[in-house]
């Protein structure tokens, strides 16, 4: 998994335009705290894990997990992509 | 998480033993009964709860640039609306049936839509009695997942739950584990019907401020942000009070313009929802119900 076109493909989603990949720590919180997104911006990242990965996220409850940071997302996208 | 008002929750006043009573009485007794005894009440409520009589003033003050005594007869009009739309919704926990007119364009317009593979974001507001037309409305192939709050007392609950079950809909509450956004997203990607309000900021501090009646008014961006992330219609209803027994039923298919980029194609949804709102303000006045500062100057 290429973090850092992740990082990329996250800013691009969220149109973060003030940040660069570099300025995203892998292991921060992305909700709340760290990059201080909030549910309008899970959309996007569910969409993100769809769009760029096959990955289509059911499950409410994984959510939280997965989401967490930078680095769980990479290791879900790893474990479960189909493109 | 929510962005609450301070004079104003948005949820149904009564204690559950009062809601409870109401509903009994409302399935023996005519609506016109309650209605009456509710013209002279609300004056003590007006009396007495000047947070949304002074907000509503300003509104038809400001917005509307009326008088003052035509400002305030459409105060006490308005309020009376709103508790009409109360035990409307009481009365058909009741077992009460209402009649909705639909145009027959909007109707046909609506249900080709329902018909489609494709998902829908339905947006609701704060006008008329959107919910009550929930329990008679529903397309032959869809689902609808509706966003409710869960402040409202458990009578209240339970029996939209019920309502809501018998027409196919599950209701989806705002949670603080963003659950919701996972569920309203599974339903549009297998072509369901995602419905929330378009006239509230919850769950975000983000907004799309737009144009409404000589102000601007914060809308919130989810809907928007959701139809054209998935690329798919908003479709805004409006169901207003017309007479004791009948609702008018108003629908409308924005589509994303693909031309314009991403935050430009929220805005000029989220524009066009703002108009036709302030197109239904001027149709039906009283039915406004957003009792906060809706509008900033």
């Amino acid at each position: 998994m290429n973090i850092e076109q992740l990082k990329e493909q996250i800013i691009d989603a969220l149109n973060l335009e003030d940040l660069t990949p570099n300025d995203i720590d892998n292991d921060a919180p992305l909700f709340g705290e760290g990059l201080g997104l909030d549910s309008i911006d899970a959309l996007e990242l569910i969409v993100l894990m769809e769009k760029y990965y096959g990955i289509k996220l059911q499950n409410p409850a994984e959510g939280k997990q997965i989401f967490k940071s930078v680095n769980t997302m990479a290791a879900y996208i790893d474990e479960h992509r189909t493109k | 998480m929510s962005l609450e008002h301070d004079n104003w929750k948005g949820t149904t006043g009564g204690m559950p033993w009062m809601q409870r009573t109401l509903i009994c009485w409302l399935s023996v007794v005519d609506q016109r009964v309650i209605y009456a005894i509710m013209s002279v009440v609300i004056l003590f409520y007006m009396l007495f709860g000047h947070a949304g009589y002074i907000t509503m003033y300003h509104f038809y003050r400001r917005c509307r640039k009326e008088s003052w005594y035509r400002a305030f007869g459409h105060v006490y009009m308005n309020h009376y609306r709103f508790g009409q739309v109360v035990i409307d919704r009481f009365a058909a926990f009741g077992g009460k049936k209402y009649q909705f007119v639909f145009d027959e364009a909007c109707r046909n317009e609506y249900l080709a839509l329902g018909k489609k593979e494709e998902g829908f974001v339905q947006l609701s507001c704060h006008m008329g009695n959107y919910e009550l037309a929930g329990y008679s409305m529903r397309q032959e192939r869809k689902k609808m997942y509706p966003l409710v709050f869960m402040g409202e007392t458990e009578t209240m609950m339970l029996n939209r739950q019920k309502m809501f079950r018998e027409n196919g809909i599950e209701m989806v509450p705002v949670a603080s584990d963003m659950s919701h956004v996972f569920v309203l997203n599974n339903a549009l990607r297998e072509g369901h019907i995602a419905s929330m309000p378009g006239d509230r900021v919850f769950g975000s501090t983000k907004s799309l401020p737009c144009a409404f009646m000589g102000g601007t008014a914060d809308l919130p961006v989810g809907p928007f942000q959701m139809a054209v992330t998935r690329d798919l219609p908003v479709v805004p209803v409006f169901v207003m009070k017309e007479n004791w027994n009948t609702y008018r039923v108003f629908s409308y298919i924005l589509m994303p313009d693909n031309d314009l980029p991403k935050p430009l194609r929220m805005q000029r949804l989220a524009q066009q929802f703002a108009d036709l709102m302030s197109a239904m303000v001027d149709r039906y006045p009283t039915q406004w119900f957003n009792y906060f500062d809706f509008v900033r100057y």
